[in-house]
C-alpha cells in the first residue's frame, strides 16, 4: 500500500488519508449503497423469511425448520427442480460449449463468405427469449409445426417436442443452440489468439489435424473453454424464462375459470429452481418455502461462482493507481 | 512476424481472419486449395447457415397467413396477409408496450452507465483495502440469479412505496450501479494507460475531473458496449416486468405482452407471429449499425481484457 | 487505508434494513369511512377477456353510472387471480376497490386472510337478505368458514354441445345420457384422416380446455373434503371411477400422443376457431357462454346443448351437472368501500342488470328475481342450462383456504394417468389426499 506515513505518527488520520477516503467512498457510493438496499438486504430478509410463515397479509411469525422441511420434503415440485437442472448442465451446458466450440473452428476456417455466415449465426443470439421461445414453440408444434410437418413428408417420426415429457428439454436445448452466438464469438477470438509459432513448430513436426489440435489448440484456449463452461452453470441456474414460457405456449391452457396452469408443463419436465421461486412466492404467497428456495439456488450459484473467481483469477487484472 | 512472413501472409480483406478488436490479422495463410476439405468445409457452413436462418423464415412466412392456414400444416402462405403486419399495431396495448420498453431501456440504460462508471474507474484505478473484495462482492451480484432476491424486494416495492404495477422498481434500482456494467467497464479501463491520468492530474484536475475529462473520452467504445449490453438487457427482461408490472397493463413491455399476445387477444398463431417479428425486428437492426460494440463487449467478458 | 469500505457497507445495510423493518406491515388498512355521494372514482377489476364480454360488462357499468353520476368507475380486464392476489397484497392507489375473479375456490383464501372485506355489515346496511336473494349453492360457495367476503356475479353451468349435423351423419338420434352411449357416439363420430383425425368425437385430455377433471368428476356428484377439512380423494369412489373412464376413453379414441398431437392444432379457446366451432370436435364440455359465442360466430352447422352424461349406475340423476360462477368482492385495502358497496350492489341485486348483463354474456343469472324475470332470454341453450343449475344434484368445487391449490394437486394425478406415466391409480390417489392435506395446514 502506499500511504505514506511517517514513523511514529501513530494516531488518527492525516489529512490525505481523510480525502482519499472520502473520495474512494464518493466514487464507490452509488454501488455501496446499491448493493445494502439491493442485495445485502434482500438477502437477510430472505433468510429471515425462510424460518417464519408469512402470506403477505398478516405478520410473519417464526416457525422453525417449517419451511425446509416442506421443501425439501412435502413440495412435490423441488426434487423434478433439481433433476432437470443437473439435466441441463450436463445435456444443454456439454452440448453449448460443443457447438460454440466447432462453429468457433468452423468460422475461422472458412474463406469464402466467412463474415455473412458470422453474421448468420451470431444473429439468433440477439433475438429476446420471449420472442425466440415462442417462435419455437411454433415451429415445434407438434401437430401443424414446420418441423414435424417437414419430418413427417420424409416419413420420420414425429415427436411431441414441447408437448412431450420426454422431448420438452430436448427442445428447450435446441433453442439455446440457435442462440449460440455467444458462444460462437468468444471461442473464435480465443482461437485467433492461439499463437501462430505453435502452428509452425507443429506443422514442421508432421504433426496432422487431429494431433494440432489436441496439443496445440485446446491447451491454449482450455481457459476460454473452463469459462464458457462455468458460466454455462450459472446461466443455467438462472432459466427460468425459455422454460417457463414454452410450457405455458404449448399447455394451451389461458387460465380462465376452472383452469389451472400447472407449472414446469409437460409433467414438470421443464420446471427449473427460478421458476419454483415464482410459483410460491408470487402464485401461492408461500414467502417462507419462496424464501428456503431462493437460499438454495443461491447457495448453487455461489459454489460455481467462487469456481469461476479461483480459476480466472487472471481475468480480474491488477490495476495500477492510487 | 518477419517482413517475410508478413508478405507471405497474403492480402487483407475482409475473410482475413480477425482479432479480437476486429482488425484483420497477419497471420501466414495456407494458399487456397480447393479440394475436398474445403468443399466440405463450406458446405457444412452454408447448412448450418441456412438451419440457423429458417426459423426466421418460417416465422415471416406464418406472419403472413391467413387465420384458416394457421391451423393447418401449410408451410406456404395461399395468401399473403401483408395487413397482419399492420394488424398487430392495432391491437390494443401493443404501441404501449413499445413506448413502455423504450422508457425502461433508455432510462435504464442511461442511468446505469452513469452510475456505474465512478464505481468501475475506483476499482480499476484506486488501490485501497478491501479493493478484491469489493470486486468479489461485484462479481458475485452479477451471477446472483434475479429470483433470489426478488421475494423481499417485491414485498418492500409492493406495500412500503406502492410501486408495484410500474416499471420504477425495475428503473430505479439502475442508478445505483449494475454488477455486470461495473465489471465491464473496469475491465476497458485497466486497459487505460496511467500516464493519461496522470497528466491530468499534474496540471491539476482532481480525480473526478481527471475521470471525466480524461477517462471518459477514452473510454467510450467500452462505454458504447456496456450501454448496448444494458439497452438489450432492458428490452429483452421477461421477469422483472412479470413480477413488477403484470398488474397493469399500461406498464407493460414488449416481452410480457408477447408473452400474453395469443391469450389475452384469442388470436392463432399468425398474429402472434407477425407480433414476434416486430419484436425482433429492432435487435437485430441495431446490431448491424453496431456490430463493433457488441462483438468488442462480448469478448471482453470472455476473455483477457 | 483505515476506515474500509465493507464497514461502510454494513452500516448502510444495517441502516437499510433497520427503517424497512419499521415499516413493514403497515399502511395497508382499507376504511368505510368514504362518503357514498361524494364525488369519486373506483377501480374495478374483472377477468372477462372476450369482445363480446368485455363490452357487456362495460355497457353494464355505464348503467351503473347513470345511475349514480357521482361515482365513476375505472374497469381494469383480462385479471388473473395471481394478478388480483398480488394487488391486493400490495394496496396502495392502484389497487382496485372492487374485484370479480372466476376462481370460487379462491373465495375460502380471500376470506379467511381478510383480502376482501366482510360483507355482512353493508348487507345489513342495505337490507338485504342473502338467503332469499341468491340460490343456494351460490350462496355456499361466496362465502367460507361462516364469513362472507364475496357475493355471486352471475353463475356457470357445464354441460354437453354437439354437433346436430355430426350427429345426423353419423346416425345419432339423441345426446347420449350415460357415458356408455357417450363412449360410444365418441367413436362412432370419429373420423380419422392419416395419422391424426378430421373429426373427433369427443377431446377427453384433461389438457382440452374444458375438459378438466373437475368439471368432469362433477358427473359423479363427489364429496372433495370430509367433515374434518380432510381430503377425501383417496377415499371417494368417485374419482378413481372418472380417472378409469378417461383413460379408457383416451386409449379408445387413439391413444394419449395421438389425442395431444391433435389438440395441438386447436385454435384459441375463446377465439374464432375454438374447435367445437370449426368443427374439429363434435361434442364437447362447456359453459353456458359458449352458446352466444357460437351464436356470434356464425357457424355453419346446428348444433345441440345437454346436460353432460351420467355415469351408467347413476341415471336418474342425469341432468346435473358441474357448476361454478362469478364472484365479486371489495379490496380490504380500499378506501372507498362504501362507493365500491354502491357498485357491487348494483351488479349483484339490481335485477334489470342482472338480467341485461346475463343476457349478454349468455351467463346464467345469479339472483331467484332474476331467474324468474320475464326479460330473461330464454332459448333453447340458456334455458337447458338453468335447468342444470337448478338440478339438486348439481356440485360445485368447495372453496379452501389456500385457494385451487388442491385442484392444481388432483390435476396433477389425471396428467400423469392419463398419460401412461403413472398406473398405480389408487397410490397416487392416496399421495395427492397427503399433499392436499399438508398443503391446507400450510395455509391455515
Amino acid at each position: 500500500m502506499s500511504t505514506s506515513e511517517a514513523p511514529g505518527q501513530s494516531r488518527g488520520w492525516d489529512t490525505w488519508q481523510v480525502r482519499r477516503t472520502a473520495r474512494n467512498v464518493a466514487f464507490l457510493s452509488p454501488w455501496l449503497i446499491g448493493t445494502g438496499l439491493f442485495f445485502l438486504y434482500p438477502l437477510a430478509a430472505t433468510v429471515y423469511y425462510s424460518f417464519a410463515h408469512y402470506d403477505g397479509f398478516t405478520s410473519p411469525e417464526l416457525t422453525g425448520l417449517d419451511n425446509w422441511r416442506y421443501v425439501f420434503g412435502h413440495y412435490p415440485m423441488f426434487w423434478p427442480a433439481l433433476r432437470n437442472t443437473m439435466w441441463l448442465v450436463a445435456v444443454m451446458v456439454t452440448l453449448r460449449v460443443v457447438f460454440g466450440l466447432f462453429l468457433g473452428l468452423l468460422v475461422t476456417r472458412i474463406r469464402l463468405g466467412a463474415g455473412a455466415l458470422r453474421t448468420v449465426l451470431y444473429i439468433p443470439y440477439l433475438a429476446p427469449p420471449v420472442a425466440a421461445t415462442m417462435a419455437f414453440a411454433f415451429l415445434l408444434n407438434p401437430g401443424t409445426g414446420p418441423v414435424n410437418v417437414v419430418l413427417g413428408k420424409l416419413g420420420l417420426p414425429e415427436p411431441g417436442w414441447f408437448n412431450d415429457p420426454t422431448w420438452s428439454k430436448p427442445a428447450l436445448t435446441m433453442l439455446a443452440l440457435w442462440g449460440i452466438g455467444d458462444l460462437m464469438v468468444i471461442f473464435m477470438a480465443a482461437l485467433l489468439d492461439v499463437p501462430t509459432s505453435q502452428y509452425e513448430a507443429a506443422g514442421l513436426d508432421g504433426a496432422g489435424r487431429w494431433a494440432t489440435f489436441r496439443f496445440i489448440t485446446l491447451p491454449n484456449i482450455s481457459p476460454i473453454v473452463l469459462f464458457a463452461v462455468v458460466t454455462g452453470i450459472i446461466q443455467t441456474m438462472q432459466y427460468y424464462t425459455q422454460p417457463l414460457i414454452a410450457g405455458r405456449v404449448a399447455s394451451g391452457v389461458i387460465g380462465g375459470s376452472g383452469q389451472q396452469f400447472e407449472p414446469g408443463y409437460p409433467a414438470k419436465s421443464t420446471l427449473t429452481l427460478p421458476q419454483l421461486i415464482y410459483n410460491l412466492g408470487f402464485q401461492r404467497f408461500d414467502t417462507g418455502s419462496a424464501s428456503v428456495v431462493a437460499l438454495v439456488l443461491f447457495a448453487l450459484s455461489m459454489v460455481f461462482t467462487v469456481l469461476l473467481m479461483r480459476r480466472s483469477s487472471g481475468l480480474l487484472g491488477d490495476g495500477e493507481g492510487t | 512476424m518477419t517482413a517475410d512472413t508478413a508478405a507471405a501472409a497474403g492480402p487483407l480483406d475482409a475473410t482475413s481472419p480477425r482479432t479480437l478488436s476486429g482488425r484483420p490479422s497477419r497471420r501466414p495463410r495456407p494458399p487456397l486449395r480447393i479440394d475436398l476439405e474445403w468443399i466440405a468445409l463450406h458446405a457444412v457452413g452454408i447448412a448450418i447457415g441456412l438451419v440457423f436462418l429458417l426459423p426466421f423464415v418460417f416465422i415471416a412466412l406464418t406472419a403472413v397467413m391467413s387465420d384458416q392456414q394457421t391451423l393447418t400444416r401449410d408451410l406456404w402462405p395461399k395468401t399473403f396477409e401483408w395487413h397482419n403486419l399492420v394488424d398487430v399495431w392495432k391491437t390494443p396495448g401493443f404501441t404501449t408496450w413499445w413506448r413502455n420498453t423504450i422508457v425502461y431501456a433508455v432510462a435504464g440504460t442511461v442511468l446505469s452507465v452513469v452510475s456505474s462508471f465512478p464505481v468501475a474507474y475506483a476499482l480499476a484505478r484506486f488501490r485501497f483495502r478491501g479493493r478484491g473484495l469489493a470486486l468479489g462482492v461485484v462479481i458475485a451480484t452479477m451471477m446472483l440469479p434475479p429470483q433470489v432476491v426478488t421475494v423481499p424486494m417485491y414485498l418492500v416495492w409492493a406495500q412500503q412505496f406502492h410501486l408495484t404495477g410500474t416499471l420504477w422498481p425495475l428503473i430505479i434500482p439502475m442508478g445505483f450501479g449494475d454488477a455486470f456494467s461495473i465489471f465491464l467497464l473496469r475491465q476497458f479501463l485497466l486497459t487505460i494507460p496511467s500516464e493519461c491520468i496522470d497528466a491530468a492530474k499534474v496540471d491539476g484536475c482532481g480525480d473526478f475531473r481527471a475521470m471525466l475529462y480524461v477517462a471518459v473520452p477514452m473510454a467510450r467504445p467500452g462505454i458504447a458496449a456496456v450501454a448496448l449490453f444494458q439497452f438489450f438487457y432492458c428490452w429483452n427482461d421477461y421477469f422483472g416486468p412479470q413480477i413488477y408490472a403484470s398488474e397493469n397493463p399500461g406498464a407493460w413491455t414488449l416481452s410480457y405482452g408477447l408473452e400474453t399476445f395469443k391469450s389475452a387477444h384469442h388470436t392463432d398463431w399468425n398474429l402472434t407471429m407477425a407480433a414476434t417479428l416486430m419484436v425482433m425486428a429492432p435487435v437485430i437492426i441495431v446490431f448491424f449499425f453496431a456490430q463493433k460494440a457488441f462483438i468488442e463487449g462480448v469478448t471482453l467478458t470472455g476473455v483477457k481484457g | 487505508m483505515a476506515l474500509p469500505n465493507t464497514t461502510l457497507t454494513g452500516l448502510v445495510a444495517a441502516a437499510t434494513v433497520a427503517a424497512l423493518a419499521a415499516g413493514c406491515g403497515g399502511s395497508r388498512q382499507g376504511s368505510a369511512n368514504d362518503d357514498p355521494n361524494a364525488d369519486v372514482t373506483i377501480t374495478f377489476w374483472h377477468g372477462w377477456s372476450a369482445p363480446s364480454e368485455v363490452k357487456a360488462i362495460q355497457a353494464n357499468i355505464d348503467a351503473f353510472e347513470g345511475a349514480h353520476p357521482n361515482i365513476h368507475v375505472k374497469v381494469v380486464g383480462n385479471i388473473t387471480d395471481d394478478k388480483i392476489n398480488q394487488s391486493l397484497r400490495a394496496g396502495g392507489a392502484k389497487a382496485p376497490d372492487a374485484v370479480s375473479s372466476f376462481t370460487t375456490d379462491n373465495v375460502g383464501e380471500f376470506c379467511t386472510s381478510h383480502a376482501f372485506v366482510d360483507l355482512t355489515p353493508f348487507l345489513k346496511k342495505s337490507e338485504i337478505d342473502v338467503a332469499s336473494t341468491f340460490p343456494k349453492p351460490l350462496q355456499d360457495y361466496t362465502q367460507f368458514d361462516g364469513v362472507r367476503c364475496t357475493l355471486p356475479l352471475l353463475s356457470d353451468a357445464y354441460g354437453l354441445y354437439y354437433n346436430k349435423d355430426a350427429f345426423k351423419e353419423a346416425g345419432i338420434t339423441r345426446p347420449p345420457r350415460t357415458l356408455s352411449e357417450f363412449d360410444a357416439d365418441a367413436v362412432k363420430l370419429t373420423k380419422p384422416d392419416g395419422d391424426s383425425f378430421s373429426q373427433l368425437g369427443f377431446m377427453p385430455n384433461f389438457h382440452g380446455y374444458e375438459s378438466t377433471t373437475t368439471h368432469l368428476v362433477a358427473q359423479w356428484s363427489p364429496t372433495y373434503f370430509d367433515a374434518d377439512g380432510k381430503s377425501t380423494v383417496d377415499s371417494d369412489p368417485a374419482f378413481p371411477a372418472m380417472f378409469t373412464w378417461q383413460k379408457h376413453l383416451v386409449d379408445t379414441l387413439g391413444g394419449y400422443d395421438k389425442l395431444e398431437k391433435y389438440r395441438s392444432t386447436f385454435g384459441d379457446e375463446f377465439g374464432s376457431k375454438n374447435p367445437f366451432m370449426t368443427g374439429q370436435v363434435a361434442m364437447a364440455i362447456d359453459g353456458e357462454w359458449r352458446a352466444g359465442m357460437v351464436d356470434d360466430a356464425g357457424v355453419q352447422f346446428d348444433y345441440g346443448v345437454a346436460p353432460f352424461p351420467v355415469p351408467d349406475g347413476q341415471v336418474d340423476t342425469y341432468g346435473k351437472g358441474y357448476l361454478s360462477g362469478t364472484i365479486i368482492g371489495i379490496a380490504s385495502t380500499s378506501k372507498k368501500q362504501n362507493a365500491a358497496w354502491e357498485l357491487v350492489k348494483y351488479l349483484t341485486t339490481d335485477t334489470k342488470a342482472v338480467v341485461s348483463f346475463a343476457n349478454a354474456i349468455h351467463n346464467i343469472p345469479s339472483t331467484n328475481k332474476a331467474l324468474e324475470s320475464s326479460d330473461l332470454d330464454r332459448s333453447q341453450a340458456v334455458d337447458a342450462f338453468i335447468k342444470i343449475a337448478q338440478n339438486p344434484n348439481s356440485t360445485t368445487t368447495p372453496a379452501s383456504p389456500n385457494g385451487g391449490a388442491y385442484q392444481l394437486t388432483l390435476q396433477d394425478v389425471g396428467y400423469a394417468y392419463e398419460s401412461g406415466k403413472e398406473t398405480d391409480l389408487q397410490g397416487s390417489l392416496d399421495r395427492a389426499a397427503k399433499q392436499i392435506d399438508t398443503d391446507i395446514d400450510r395455509a391455515r
